[in-house]
């Protein structure tokens, strides 16, 4: 509550009206007091509680009327200042004591007096009136604060300069495992599991820094690690001196599950793309596998009736019958001859090592399908990134091996801090989107005349980082399309053939790991996708 | 033709091992039987000579198994022509009508079926 203007109001309460020359004493206060008059004891003590009178000059001649109306200003009302012709100090003390702020007597030069008694009680008044506005003012801002703070979804902690709890909230106290009681007044860097999230705090609360949407992990007091999203920022005052930090935080457990899900659907959409290339290529020694088993156990009766003739044979040989002799041995030439035993000794040596070669063939297969399709665990590893490419060129190779000569230079690579699936991921998108940028330039198979694309895929390290480059010689991407290329959703391939997400995700995972991905085309002429990945993985610091 | 003639069938295929075990699987079914690694090896032989049935492959690197019988049936307009994929869903129907394709073989095979598709392909 405050003043309704900053004009001063003067109620004046006269026994009858112009009387006693109070007007005329009060009008040195000039156009910024505006003077009430009232007669009616009434009407002036239902002004004086306006809220927008600020001194009440009650004249004592009111009688009666003057001890009521001090009696019901006496609590909340303004200031009231009496005035009477004359008035002997035991009666002014009278007055006091029931309430008046100050006494004034008009007769004996006094009056001149009014005006300045008039206005300092205003200033009184309104000093008083201004300290509680701003107390409450203070407290309606406090409790605002609090209930933002506490109904906000994200976890709140304020610390001081030492790291100490000042203020938590619901969230903060569910996500952290603690009790409020237990949080404040507690050093929350021991709650950080890893090293990033101390120095994001003690760098905020040492030089003043920001971080936003950074990543870390804290650990409750039952030994559970919680993967957190955490903002903090410091809290200066008007000198820009540091007096502690504030802290949001959010559980990203079930974002980090829907973020591997959405992985692992895109990877397997992309298996779904090359379920024709990997058909193929386990179907053909499947083929040979099957037709080489039943043509084997062919062998395998014809060779039952050579054996029979020859278990005969040393029957008749052991009785020395040699009529049993001569006939048993006929029929065994009859039948080597009729069976082919020689090739059959030869084509069955043949037939499984073919079969070896080629179940070995599936089995290399499979396993670098299962390689790529399992999900990573949410946690960096140290991987051969050569090794990522390699077995990722693997899989696409048989899609591809009908239009597309594969080159490759792989540098030794340090090892890389990173999500090994997810690389292979990204190197499947950009593999198989070269892959059909070149059948797309090759055209229609009919009128292709035995022309092949290229792709190169070259590894190299550059200081702290490695360089993942690869090349196609296929259709190229229109500039206007460049720019638009990572969008979610963007894609010009044939409804159905892509699902837009490829380099959306392929680009993600790339800055998840703190990496940089750069496309240089040229239509009709090919594309080339450059990546950088830090040595020692993403960067979770700002 | 008279069924006491020896039939020629010419199979293509990239795979060697491919080709070895057809030759295994039809090795008593009594034709005369061809090979060929690449659709341009094929069609040098059919330069030299006629088949009685093709048998090709689809995926092949260069000239691959739809290319390969256009061709082919320029050069020999009588044999009957046959595919065999490890991936059927790859070949429209239309395609192998226009192809003029009787049968269509899977891999793996069924030894059974294929030697009956054979015989009822050459009208044996």
């Amino acid at each position: 509550m405050g003043f309704a203007s900053s004009k001063v109001c003067i109620l004046v309460v006269e026994a009858a009206s112009g009387k006693r020359g109070i007007a005329a004493a009060l009008s040195r206060l000039g156009d910024d007091a505006r003077l009430e008059f009232h007669t009616d004891t009434e009407t002036s003590i239902a002004r004086a509680r306006s809220g927008e009178v600020d001194v009440v000059v009650v004249d004592l001649g009111l009688g009666g009327d003057a001890e009521r109306l001090m009696d019901s200003l006496r609590r909340d009302g303004p200031p009231a200042i009496v005035v009477d012709d004359r008035l002997s100090n035991d009666r002014a003390l009278e007055w006091f004591r029931r309430g008046a702020a100050d006494c004034v007597a008009l007769e004996g030069g006094d009056a001149e007096l009014l005006a300045v008694v008039v206005l300092e009680q205003i200033r009184r008044w309104r000093a008083i009136h201004e300290r509680g506005a701003a107390e409450n003012r203070i407290r309606e801002l406090e409790h605002y604060s609090e209930s933002v703070v506490q109904n906000m979804n994200s976890a709140v902690l304020v610390v001081d300069q030492d790291g100490t709890v000042t203020t938590s909230n619901a969230p903060a106290v569910e996500i952290l495992g603690r009790s409020t009681k237990a949080l404040l007044g507690q050093s929350v860097i021991d709650w950080f599991k890893d090293a990033s999230g101390k120095g994001m705090l003690a760098s905020t609360l040492a030089d003043g820094r920001t971080f936003k949407g950074a990543e870390s992990q804290i650990t409750r007091p039952n030994g559970a690690v919680l993967p957190i999203g955490i903002s903090i920022a410091p809290i200066a005052d008007g000198n820009g001196v540091t007096h502690g930090a504030v802290a949001t935080f959010q559980d990203l457990t079930g974002i980090q599950q829907l973020q591997r899900q959405l992985l692992q659907s895109e990877k397997m959409a992309s298996i779904g793309q090359l379920a024709a290339g990997v058909a193929h290529e386990i179907n053909n020694p499947m083929g040979f596998i099957h037709a080489n088993l039943f043509q084997m156990a062919e062998y395998l009766s014809d060779l039952r009736r050579v054996w029979t003739q020859v278990e005969l044979l040393q029957k008749a040989v052991s009785r020395a019958e040699m009529a049993e002799i001569q006939r048993t041995s006929e029929r065994l030439a009859g039948i080597v001859d009729e069976t082919d035993v020689d090739f059959l000794l030869t084509d069955l040596a043949k037939a499984i090592r073919e079969s070896q070669e080629g179940s070995e063939r599936i089995r290399h297969i499979v396993h670098d399908l299962r390689d790529f399709s399992y999900p990573d665990s949410g946690r960096q590893v140290v991987a051969d990134v050569n090794q990522c490419l390699e077995s990722t060129a693997n899989i696409v190779w048989p899609m591809m091996k009908h239009l597309v000569v594969l080159e490759k230079e792989y540098s030794d690579l340090p090892a890389v801090t990173c999500f090994p699936m997810q690389l292979k991921q990204v190197f499947m998108n950009l593999l198989v989107n070269a892959y059909q940028a070149i059948e797309e330039r090759l055209g229609d198979a009919a009128h292709r005349s035995g022309e092949t694309g290229r792709i190169q895929l070259r590894t190299e390290p550059t200081g702290n980082h490695v360089r993942i480059t690869i090349t196609d010689d296929g259709v190229g991407i229109d500039a206007e399309n460049l720019d638009r290329i990572f969008d979610p959703f963007f894609t010009t391939k044939k409804v159905g053939s892509g699902t837009g997400l490829g380099l959306s995700t392929t680009y993600s995972i790339v800055q998840r790991h703190g990496g940089t991905i750069q496309v240089e085309s040229t239509p009709d002429d090919g594309t080339t996708f450059r990546i950088l990945l830090p040595v020692d993985g993403a960067d979770v610091v700002g | 033709m008279s069924s006491d003639e020896t039939r020629s069938l010419l199979i293509v295929d990239d795979e060697a091992r491919i080709l070895s075990a057809l030759r295994r699987t039809l090795r008593r079914e009594g034709y005369e039987i061809l090979t060929a690694e690449t659709a341009e090896e094929a069609l040098r032989i059919l330069d030299e000579r006629s088949v009685d049935a093709i048998l090709s492959d689809n995926k092949m690197p260069v000239m691959n198994g739809s290319e390969f019988l256009r061709e082919a049936a320029r050069r020999c307009p009588n044999a009957v022509r046959m595919i065999i994929t490890g991936w059927t869903e790859e070949i429209p129907p239309s395609q192998l009508e226009s192809l003029g394709v009787c049968a269509l073989v899977s891999k793996p095979w069924d030894d059974d079926k294929l030697k009956a598709t054979l015989r009822r392909a050459l009208g044996l």
